[in-house]
């Protein structure tokens, strides 16, 4: 019984966790403006991301050593350190992202203005990771964030030709007014939005917070393979229910109150105030997640002792990593940046990232020496090269594509 | 002396050739008991004849998976040999002009090894 119960618990935080600021803002955006035209991206990033994220998760099982670790180790200190860097960027990015998400779902439900919100919204944040404990601060946010279940009830109840929406899904199409270069860009979003490298940071270090061996690699599995995609159908409508209230209409999304919007036509206050803590909970855990992962980055590299298993005074740097970058993502937002443009920066950005993380995880995952008989099989070998491709090809065409259409235009 | 002066520079043999640059260096721990660990000894250098980038491990072993990417790092890094320690003139020993420092220089005679290591 505690075993089918730790099973649930791991699949259901996995579809819960799944869905942040970057999936929301990216698949309402393109939802209101390609239709379901782009849900065959959603499917390519989910899958990637299942892959992705067993293969880092199985490495840190079994051989003990999180992504950074291995990153610094196969790649030596120059292009290592480069990759750090990049990757450190993306991440308080994305990290900045997560807390403005924070601050404009309070907004949406307080009516108090965001730029207050934010400095408490990062102050929360600091003190959850402070404080809480690691496995009830990702199973609180994992579990609240499938409220956001509600845009998949939203979806129903506005009752919109399915045909439509499935023939939009089937036979993409680029719809008339928007140009094709556009489309491949938010394309490159959207991958980005489902593959944001800093949930593999967190997922290959949060196996060692949680002290995985080799026998978790099964359960480990499962949560993502389970979680994972049904976390996709949660980002597929939510750009269903853009593609139903926006795109007749021809709006385009730049608020998270449009966001909500559909939820609130289709079941009134209550649907709504569900989207909203559903919104809260899912900003709040990538906030969480990004923060640590920033910490997690530069202590495996630099070799500082992490964890949220020690206490803050055993591994003060790793605190105070995480303390800087959640300050300065912070005043980054107080300079009245819009949390949604950041947030479709740092989609595309971490499109652009992507490889230099990909490419040492594939490697080590087929080590014998660090994996034994857990290496990877020809299956995931097979694909993994396919997806190789795929990560090389996003992130080559994601700048010439952001300077060809003026991010979106 | 620091292990970055001496990854990626160019290694020449005695006579002033070029043979490539050192792409990794391999230690051996087989020196006085430091804390846990018994304290690392430099054993030798990897030397890749025509690129000084990460070779990703596959040097080590003959580890042949994913086979695209094993193949490609194989070309890109082929004719790769490991230099002992001892064959390496000191870059401080080296002669030569100023400009050619960090360059490594390797003593006449010195013998190529093969760089995998053993399975245990």
């Amino acid at each position: 019984m505690k075993k089918i119960f730790a099973v649930a618990l791991g699949v259901l935080t996995a579809i819960g966790g799944f869905v942040d600021i970057g999936d929301l803002v990216t698949n309402a955006v393109v939802g209101a403006r390609f239709g379901m035209s782009l849900v065959w991206v959603v499917l390519v990033g989910v899958v990637g991301i299942c892959l992705f994220a067993q293969m880092s998760g199985r490495v840190a099982a079994v051989s003990g050593r999180a992504t950074f670790e291995i990153i610094r180790e196969r790649l030596g200190p120059r292009i290592g350190g480069a990759n750090l860097v990049a990757s450190f960027f993306v991440t308080v990015l994305t990290l900045t992202a997560e807390i403005g998400g924070i601050a404009l779902a309070l907004e949406l439900a307080s009516s108090v203005e965001r730029r207050l919100w934010i400095p408490f919204a990062g102050l929360a944040v600091w003190l959850v990771l402070w404080r809480v404990k690691f496995s009830v601060l990702e199973n609180v946010t994992g579990l609240l964030g499938l409220t956001l279940v509600v845009f998949a009830v939203a979806l129903f109840q506005l009752g919109p030709d399915w045909g439509e929406l499935v023939d939009q899904a089937v036979r993409p199409t680029v719809p008339q007014g928007e140009g094709v270069p556009t489309y491949w860009y938010y394309a490159v979003a959207l991958f980005g939005a489902a593959m944001t490298p800093y949930e593999v940071f967190f997922f290959s270090s949060g196996a060692r917070e949680e002290k995985w061996t080799a026998k978790d690699v099964s359960q480990s599995r499962l949560n993502v393979l389970v979680g994972f995609p049904l976390g996709g159908l949660l980002s597929v409508a939510i750009a269903g229910c853009a593609a139903v209230v926006f795109l007749p209409r021809e709006v385009d999304v730049t608020s998270l109150s449009q966001i909500t919007l559909p939820v609130a036509m289709a079941g009134g206050k209550l649907l709504l105030a569900l989207a909203i803590l559903g919104i809260v909970a899912a900003t709040f855990g990538a906030a969480l997640e990004t923060a640590l992962s920033t910490g997690y980055t530069l202590a495996q590299f630099l070799g500082w002792s992490w964890g949220k298993y020690r206490r803050p005074a055993e591994a003060t740097r790793f605190h105070t990593a995480m303390l800087v970058a959640v300050v300065v993502g912070t005043l980054v937002l107080l300079t009245n940046v819009d949390p949604i443009a950041v947030t479709e920066y740092s989609v595309v950005f971490s499109a652009i990232a992507l490889p230099l993380t990909y490419l040492p995880i594939l490697v080590v995952a087929n080590d014998r020496e660090y994996m034994g008989e857990h290496v990877n099989g020809r299956t995931t070998n097979a694909l993994g090269l396919v997806y190789l491709v795929i990560i090389v090809v996003a992130s080559l065409a994601a700048i010439p594509l952001m300077i060809a259409t003026g991010a979106g235009g | 002396m620091l292990l970055s002066d001496l990854l990626d520079a160019p290694v020449r043999d005695s006579d002033g050739r070029a043979l490539g640059y050192v792409v990794d260096v391999r230690l051996v721990l087989d020196g006085p008991l430091d804390g846990v660990l018994a304290a690392p000894r430099l054993h030798g250098l990897l030397v890749s004849p025509r690129t000084g980038t990460s070779f990703l491990g596959y040097e080590r072993t003959d580890e042949n998976s994913p086979a695209l990417l094993a193949r490609w790092l194989r070309h890109r890094h082929r004719g790769t040999f490991l230099v002992l320690w001892s064959d390496v003139v000191r870059p401080d020993h080296a002669p030569g002009p100023r400009d050619d420092e960090q360059a490594v220089t390797l003593r006449g005679g010195y013998h190529r090894w093969d760089p995998a290591l053993p399975r245990p």
